[in-house]
């Protein structure tokens, strides 16, 4: 569990890699103030040219908009997004999350209509999980999808929602039975359409000033019963396999990765011995997260269950990534500040209490990893 | 697996049973004492783990470093990183070797000086390396962890080689033995709560040991991953930009690791009776030899400077 393969990239990723590159300096109108978390920046135009390029769905078969590329492929193609601070949130859930779920779980028919959609960067998608007396106990979810006839109705309000009053889609996990003696059962995951289903999504600011994300409420919203994903009653181990994905990608500890970069500059070519060592720690911490981070990636190209693992990377990584922006708020000069570094290091240090709350907590990410090690 | 990993994989689990069966509290204590674990080191000659990653041995430096880990995971107390490293720039020989810095004509922190029979004085700044053989010692003194590490003479005659970064990859192998020993933290750390009864029920089922552990976990995992990617930049040209990572990101986890398996095993860990001070004082210890994280933070942070905070993610970003 603790052996995180050696993996060296191929080298035609490199081309790949600088093609990116490429479309990033071609298109950084999109993102005068770039910033790693990739929850920032919502921006279809953008979102649009990356689909364009067949960087979303890059791993799903071509059949559905897919280019069949390795999860290698797709990782040099994610991290250089983030690390850029490239406006990816419209896209990201859906490509990550939404996508691979339908591709494992979904009907043929839900492949043929959404998946094509995602990869062309057209079709946004939530993630319906939390709710408001739902957080970290997930399986305590209250919403309810009832079948009547061919349809669902669907009652309850999902909450932290992110994008939902701008997204086209939501997959929603919901109660189709009763609560029994298993509470994992009777579970199941349903795609709602956000835009005419009649679900209400409210944006909630949060302390960055930002309305990201949502509270959403659904009264008797009415929705086809083909948009069930999968087999009504398997939302459970549906969504435990999504969140190992969720967990292990670069954009789990880079997203303050701008703020480094202007830490950088801030010290200047010949920095004193203290802002050296700030940067060169910080610089080690990247390199051997990404190291485990492509490890995992090795795991799910090639299909083994990396679910601790994907843990282990999001606990160090995500700590690391609150710690990033305080090394460099007391490592950084004030004189040599530029207003870019405040707004970069600000924005980053607003948005860092996310950081280890979604995707799930700090605390349950050292549940599962417990687990991982016999302990529970 | 492929043919190189299952090669690897039967020199760690033969010398994993060696080290199970043989390198245990009392010999450690003896260790400490002074005495040379003698019998302990003609089972590795033996099996000629001495010359791992030599020419002709049919293995690589992948292997060296790997069992250099296994090694530090079982706190072998005898200078044998040094040794398979004396063997990496001299050629194979026969002998127990050891390592130290040339300081003030002299060799200084020699492992185990007193009982090797040549000595490689490295230095921080320079290729060239300098070879005594029969040294003498003229100091004897130990590390915090009850390790010999001596003060030899560097005599004028003693010969002069030219290895590239030399004192780098002594920290590697450095990172790699600390490596082994938070593995080896966590294993009695998990071990211990699931026996330790406190309440009713072992204290592992409490979420406060287990997120200390899984901390832990974290950590050592990341430290493994540091201490192998400087292996595999060995001879490549950002080789002391890699060690300088991995010892950095290891001697790092090392006292985190440390100090929440000490606070794990309450009063029992921090007695000299219990085995964990074998592991946990050679992690303190090591994390200062050959660089501690501020020196190599510094050197990876002023290359990084230098480069301008524009290439870094070029820098950051490898294929490997």
């Amino acid at each position: 569990m603790l052996q995180f393969d050696r993996i060296s990239l191929a080298e035609q990723t490199e081309s790949l890699r600088a093609e990116v590159r490429e479309f990033l300096k071609d298109n950084d109108q999109h993102f005068p103030l770039p910033i790693s978390d990739f929850t920032t920046g919502h921006d279809p135009e953008f979102s649009r040219k990356v689909g364009d390029k067949g960087w979303i769905g890059m791993c799903w078969p071509q059949q559905y908009g897919g280019s069949e590329r390795s999860f290698f492929e797709r990782y040099v193609v994610t991290e250089e997004l983030v690390s850029a601070g490239a406006p990816v949130s419209a896209h990201w859930i859906a490509d990550r999350q939404s996508g691979p779920l339908l591709l494992r779980f979904g009907t043929e028919q839900q492949k043929q209509t959404y998946l094509p959609q995602i990869a062309r960067g057209e079709a946004y998608f939530s993630i319906g999980m939390s709710e408001p007396d739902s957080g970290s106990d997930l399986a305590s979810v209250r919403t309810t999808a009832v079948k009547e006839g061919d349809q669902y109705r669907i009652n309850g309000t999902k909450i932290w929602t992110t994008d939902a009053h701008r997204n086209h889609y939501i997959i929603c996990l919901v109660r189709t039975e009763p609560p029994s003696e298993n509470r994992h059962a009777g579970l199941s995951q349903i795609i709602v359409d956000l835009k005419n289903d009649g679900a209400q999504a409210k944006p909630i600011k949060n302390i960055a000033g930002n309305e990201e994300f949502n509270e959403v409420v659904f009264e008797d919203v009415m929705v086809p019963a083909d948009r069930i994903v999968g087999e009504p009653g398997n939302g459970w181990t549906q969504v435990t396999s999504e969140l190992a994905y969720e967990r292990s990608g670069p954009e789990r500890f880079l997203s303050a990765y701008r703020v480094f970069v202007e830490l950088v500059r801030a010290c200047g070519e010949s920095p004193a011995p203290h802002e050296a060592a700030a940067i060169g720690r910080i610089a080690a911490h990247f390199m051997t997260l990404r190291r485990m981070s492509i490890s995992v990636a090795g795991m799910l190209e090639n299909d083994k269950d990396a679910v601790v693992e994907a843990a282990l990377v999001k606990e160090l990584g995500n700590n690391f990534e609150k710690e990033v922006v305080e090394v460099a708020r007391l490592a950084a000069p004030m004189a040599a500040r530029s207003p870019r570094f405040r707004d970069t290091f600000e924005q980053t240090l607003l948005l860092s209490p996310s950081f280890t709350l979604r995707g799930g907590t700090r605390e349950i990410l050292r549940g599962v990893i417990a687990r991982g090690l016999g302990l529970r | 697996m492929s043919e190189a990993q299952s090669t690897q994989q039967l020199i760690l689990d033969t010398a994993g049973r060696i080290f199970n069966d043989h390198c245990n509290k009392p010999l450690l204590d003896r260790a400490e004492q002074g005495h040379l674990a003698e019998t302990l080191w003609g089972q590795i000659a033996e099996n000629g783990f001495n010359l791992l990653g030599t020419a002709d041995s049919g293995t690589s430096a992948q292997d060296m470093f790997a069992f250099i880990q296994l090694c530090g995971n079982h706190a072998v107390p005898l200078p044998i990183a040094e040794t398979l490293l004396v063997n990496r720039w001299c050629g194979p020989g026969d002998g127990l070797f050891s390592v130290g810095e040339v300081a003030d004509g002299r060799i200084v922190e020699v492992p185990w000086g007193r009982a090797v029979q040549k000595v490689v004085g490295v230095q921080r700044n320079s290729d060239t390396v300098f070879v005594v053989n029969a040294p003498e010692v003229v100091e004897q003194g130990v590390n915090m962890a009850g390790e010999p590490r001596d003060v030899v003479s560097l005599p004028d005659t003693a010969e002069q080689l030219t290895v590239a970064d030399a004192w780098a990859q002594m920290a590697v192998a450095r990172s790699n033995q600390i490596a082994g020993s938070l593995l080896k933290l966590l294993d009695l750390g998990i071990l211990y709560s699931s026996e330790r009864i406190q309440f009713g029920r072992a204290i592992s089922k409490f979420q406060a040991i287990q997120h200390s552990l899984a901390i832990v976990a974290a950590e050592a995992a990341a430290a493994k991953r540091a201490a192998d990617a400087a292996v595999d930049a060995l001879d490549g040209d950002r080789f002391v930009f890699e060690v300088a990572a991995g010892k950095a990101r290891v001697g790092e986890a090392a006292g985190l690791v440390a100090e929440q398996i000490h606070q794990v095993h309450g009063a029992m860990g921090f007695t000299h009776e219990h085995q964990l001070h074998h592991y946990s004082r050679r992690a303190w210890a090591w994390r200062d030899e050959y660089g501690n994280e501020f020196y190599w933070q510094a050197l990876l942070g002023s290359h990084l400077a230098n480069l301008g905070a524009d290439q870094v993610w070029s820098f950051i970003a490898t294929r490997g």
